[in-house]
């Protein structure tokens, strides 16, 4: 997995530089809008996270360059300015995901996996399995090992998200925009006790857990591990 | 009394009015000097033609003989009226006329000699080819025109130096209450926002002006105030964290390093952090809503759906926490205006409700819309009320509940942004604490609002 990091402050486009190398990643880094735009053309690319506002072609103008040079790669654009606006301004120029500074690494880190991972586009899926949850995405039905669970309509949004994204830590933040569209963190734990009720009712039949949480960061959905998990 | 300098209106004015009057009525004065002249002449032309017309009836009567004895009776008398009687071939038959041409007829002018007056002349031909001229001196006309010439400087200086006095003193007085509003002004620019711009108690434009004026210096001083009140906050609030963050950190660098203690303390230190990001993002986010951003990106909004999505959302978290949600949506209801707002505002009703109120949560969306949120909690004290809407503003019992006291400021600056207003009061029963977010539109937010007769309930 190659990611093109465009950053023009040293010492953010060392950190991330240095926690995605740490998570296997090869990554290249520009310090300016220009470089940036060079490399993105000419290499091939994973994902690129790029500032928004940079030296040179700014982000938003990268971004318009590459769609409009036919390259599809997923941009992850980064802001100091976390407003909505500036958010919509940035999908609709073709950005994937939006992320505002300062952020946690595990943030980011989830950001980029969601999107290394996204499947190039294809035929509407009509089912997700992960393990032996199974999920019909048409009858809106839920099973675990054979076993048939009532999900209310948030609670299915949840997993089906966690489902398209198995093994990967998927941070509060990301969660909340994903799932339910809040741009904002709410003083209450919205998200753990959706969380947890599915994962409750996940593992209502004594089976293994699947939902893990990670201290700090966020919720990982995947098999269970096969010995003591 | 100080001299006006150089720049000064007054006597500028003052002058370009006297010199405006002054051409003005010099040349109104010198068009009636000529025009005097001129009637003078045509009463003189008049008065010989009448003459002629009776020197003529003798002819008719007495024939050229007669004539002639009546000329020279006028020639003998030396009165003003001159006549002069030539045969056809030009000698004179009767009377004497100075500088006469040789024949006449008509109206004439006739200078002779210097020293001579000028003279004004009638000549008429008889019929058997004689020429008759009866002439009269114009000096009395001269006279009356040079005693006239003299009206049209007079006129005009005289006007011109009222006009220059009139015009100074008008322009001093507009000048002296410029000065007025100018040093208010200035005292205003040097930081004094209470000063106010003087009125005369007239009701005139300046005062008009000033008033206008005025009202606006008011709303600046109210936004400075309420800047510098959010500044005060800022610093408060943001202060006691980052202080709290500053001792843990100094406190785990001054005790020996063990990695599981030093892994809590960053984790806090972490928190920590983040909650001053939170409070950092709330209050730009309520700074860019009251400045009216994004209302150019209005789209409309079903806010039905939107409480009855995000209701969904809370009603496992109260249900969690002991307490159950009610929903109670009208079905329909949709404002142009921004989702993502929206959502944010009624969540944070919610979190409100749910982090410091107690009991049932009542979320109710009447047709209007109006939402309303009501717990029954403990409440809000009717005093404090208006001020739990303010930024940081959190009541002492909620100090140790999570919260960056910037909910209920964010949802008032929703509700204007959008058109509405926010008013807070008692739950169902007068218990706890209900918030109503009154998004009617501007014909509703100005009508006035009587407390305790919200229409449409």
């Amino acid at each position: 997995m190659r990611i093109l990091v465009i950053e023009d402050d040293a010492a953010t486009a060392d950190y991330i530089a240095k926690g995605l190398g740490e998570e296997g990643y090869v990554v290249d880094v520009a310090r300016n809008g220009r470089d940036g735009l060079y490399l993105a053309l000419n290499e091939p690319f994973d994902v690129i996270v790029s500032d928004r506002m940079l030296p040179g072609p700014d982000g938003l103008a990268i971004l318009r360059a590459l769609r409009a040079s036919g390259i599809a790669t997923p941009v992850l654009m980064l802001t100091a300015l976390s407003e909505v606006d500036r958010r919509v301004e940035g999908l609709e120029a073709g950005a994937d995901d939006y992320l505002a500074k300062p952020f946690a690494f595990a943030e980011l880190r989830a950001r980029v996996r969601a999107l290394a991972r996204r499947p190039a586009p294809q035929a509407e899926v009509t089912e997700l399995a992960v393990g032996d949850l199974r999920m019909d995405l048409l009858r809106r039905t839920v099973a675990r090992g054979g076993r048939a669970m009532e999900m209310l309509p948030t609670e299915f949004r949840l997993l089906e998200f966690m489902m398209r994204h198995p093994g990967q830590v998927l941070t509060r933040t990301l969660l909340l925009e994903k799932v339910w569209d809040f741009s904002f963190d709410p003083t209450t734990n919205v998200v753990d006790v959706h969380v947890s009720r599915v994962r409750r009712k996940l593992e209502a039949g004594g089976e293994a857990p699947m939902i893990r949480t990670v201290r700090g960061a966020g919720y990982v959905l995947a098999p269970p591990a096969p010995e003591g998990g | 009394m100080r001299l006006p300098g150089p720049r000064s209106f007054a006597p500028r004015v003052a002058l370009l009015v006297g010199v405006v009057v002054l051409v003005t009525s010099f040349l109104g004065a010198g068009w009636g000097w000529l025009r005097a002249q001129e009637a003078l002449r045509r009463q003189l032309d008049l008065v010989l033609a009448a003459d002629a017309e009776g020197l003529l009836r003798d002819y008719e009567t007495y024939g050229l003989r007669g004539l002639a004895d009546a000329a020279a009776v006028y020639a003998r008398r030396g009165g003003p009226l001159r006549v002069l009687l030539l045969a056809p071939n030009g000698h004179p038959i009767a009377g004497r006329l100075p500088g006469a041409p040789a024949r006449l007829r008509g109206f004439a002018t006739l200078s002779p000699q210097e020293g001579e007056s000028r003279l004004r002349a009638l000549g008429a031909i008889l019929p058997d080819g004689s020429n008759l001229i009866v002439a009269t001196d114009l000096a009395l006309v001269d006279r009356a025109a040079t005693a006239l010439a003299w009206t049209p400087p007079i006129a005009g200086g005289l006007a011109a130096l009222l006009a220059l006095v009139l015009g100074f003193l008008v322009a001093r007085r507009l000048e002296r209450r410029l000065a007025g509003i100018s040093t208010a002004a200035r005292a205003v620019m040097a930081g004094d926002l209470a000063r106010r711009l003087p009125e005369s108690g007239t009701g005139d434009e300046f005062d008009r002006l000033a008033d206008t004026i005025n009202a606006m210096l008011a709303r600046i001083e109210a936004l400075v105030a309420e800047v510098r009140q959010v500044t005060d906050d800022v610093a408060h609030d943001l202060r006691s964290p980052l202080s709290r963050l500053r001792q843990r950190l100094e406190a785990a660098l001054a005790r020996p390093r063990a990695a599981e203690a030093d892994a809590a303390m960053l984790e806090g230190a972490v928190a920590e952090l983040d909650q001053i990001l939170a409070t950092f993002a709330a209050l730009l986010r309520i700074a860019r809503t009251e400045a009216g951003a994004g209302r150019e990106g209005f789209v409309p909004v079903d806010l039905s759906a939107l409480v009855e999505g995000v209701a969904e959302v809370y009603g496992p978290v109260a249900e969690e926490a002991g307490r159950a949600l009610r929903a109670e949506v009208a079905p329909g209801q949709a404002i142009p205006g921004s989702a993502a707002l929206l959502r944010q505002a009624v969540a944070n009703l919610l979190d409100n409700a749910l982090g410091h109120g107690g009991g049932t949560v009542h979320v109710v969306l009447r047709p209007g819309p109006v939402l309303s949120v009501a717990d029954e909690g403990p409440g809000v004290p009717p005093e404090e009320r208006g001020r739990v809407l303010r930024r940081f503003y959190r009541l002492d019992r909620s100090r140790n509940t999570p919260g960056t006291g910037l909910g209920l400021a964010l949802v008032a600056a929703v509700a204007r942004l959008h058109g509405g207003q926010v008013t807070l009061g008692e739950g169902p029963g007068g218990r706890g604490l209900g918030v109503t977010l009154d998004l009617r539109g501007e014909a509703a937010s100005s009508a006035p609002a009587l407390p305790g007769a919200a229409p449409g309930s």
